[in-house]
């Protein structure tokens, strides 16, 4: 059922599947089909380098505090896929990478409030929330 | 580790969606847009989780972060909104210089990880070949064993279980650190969010700062006369 569903959402797929046979695109859709631990690690990759970006680029503080939360959350999403992984190779009690995302978590809801605490004191005080504005520290 | 089946189906429809949202995050011009685009991304990582069998910390994750955290942004973003962001007379990114080298850095980041993760990944595979094809035996047995749900379609997991006696286990120590951080963020962030009048009102600030403050601050002057004793200085302002 499952394979009819992936076949049906990809005739092109498909088509590069008959021409090329048994090449590389064949282990790469067999792949896809059965994603393991390195997926969920390249998701977190990916989620981590936008976050990156967002910090970097933007200007708008508050932009940039999202962007660290999503950094945060990809670093969860590694210790979770992790946990899991440490849990296939027989030791049940493996949760450890669990628990971490829980105080992640919490130090995340910590960040929040006191980052935007921050933010609000600075609107107040230097009407900007362009960080290319704020410079008092800068020398 | 491997999903199978719409397991994998649904791997691939919430790894997509987490991260179009998280790039619509930092691409979105207007910030309430941004606001919900991470609300989007993060529920999709909250579907990740089940999918990893960590269904407490999806739970954990829908809770804090989208119900509290992002909550707390909408609230900071109307309070501090600027609109000139939306309508385009201020530029969303940095100069031009900045975002071209900042870009180079994160195309190097992202081909060093999945090359880094492709091998390591291989290397791993290698090492616990064996006792993950043990494992798997033993797990699919231990998955029969458990009571079934309601529905009849699905089993109960102990996965909760063995979260919350990890976390009193060997991490009761930080678990109680943390209490002490998020006690010391909320009085943080009152103190940071308060205003020189509420400061005033408290008594807590330094007659001299209070003063100085007052010259270009009339609302200020005025609520100084009432707590203080009258002031020459204040007076004059008035």
């Amino acid at each position: 059922m499952q394979l009819a569903l992936f076949n049906l959402l990809s005739p092109v797929f498909g088509m590069l599947l008959q021409a090329e046979g048994n090449g590389r695109f064949a282990v790469a859709w067999e792949k896809a089909q059965h994603p393991d631990l390195s997926k969920f690690l390249i998701i977190g990759a990916l989620l981590f380098i936008i976050g990156v970006a967002g910090v970097l680029t933007r200007r708008n503080i508050i932009v940039i505090f999202m962007s660290i939360e999503l950094i945060l959350n990809a670093a969860n999403l590694n210790f979770i896929a992790m946990s899991r992984y440490l849990q296939d190779t027989g030791n049940v009690n493996a949760v450890a990478g669990q628990i971490f995302a829980v105080f992640v978590i919490v130090v995340a809801a910590a960040e929040a409030a006191i980052g935007l605490g921050i933010v609000i004191a600075l609107y107040r005080n230097k009407e900007t929330i362009w960080v290319d504005e704020i410079d008092i520290l800068k020398w | 580790m491997v999903l199978t089946g719409w397991e994998a189906v649904f791997f691939w429809i919430f790894s997509i969606a987490a991260i179009f949202a998280a790039l619509l995050t930092v691409m979105a011009r207007n910030t309430i847009h941004s606001a919900l685009f991470l609300i989007s991304s993060l529920v999709s990582v909250a579907a990740l989780f089940i999918l990893l069998r960590a269904e407490f910390i999806a739970g954990v994750q829908i809770l804090v972060y989208v119900g509290g955290v992002m909550v707390l942004f909408l609230f900071v973003i109307m309070l501090v909104n600027v609109g000139s962001e939306e309508r385009g007379s201020e530029e969303i990114f940095n100069h031009s210089r900045q975002v071209t080298t900042s870009v180079i850095f994160c195309a190097l980041l992202v081909g060093g990880l999945l090359y880094a993760i492709n091998v390591g990944y291989e290397g791993l595979q290698k090492r616990d070949e064996t006792a993950v094809a043990v494992a798997a035996g033993q797990r699919t047995t231990d998955e029969q064993n458990l009571p079934q749900a309601a529905t009849g379609s699905s089993r109960i997991t102990k996965e909760t279980e063995r979260v919350g006696n990890g976390l009193y286990r060997y991490g009761s120590l930080p678990f109680e650190i943390a209490s002490v951080l998020l006690l010391v963020a909320i009085i943080g962030s009152v103190m940071l969010a308060r205003t020189l009048k509420q400061e005033a009102a408290v008594d807590d600030t330094a007659p001299e700062v209070l003063q100085a403050e007052a010259r270009h601050d009339p609302e200020l002057a005025q609520l100084q006369t009432i707590s203080l004793a009258p002031d020459e200085n204040a007076i004059g302002t008035l």
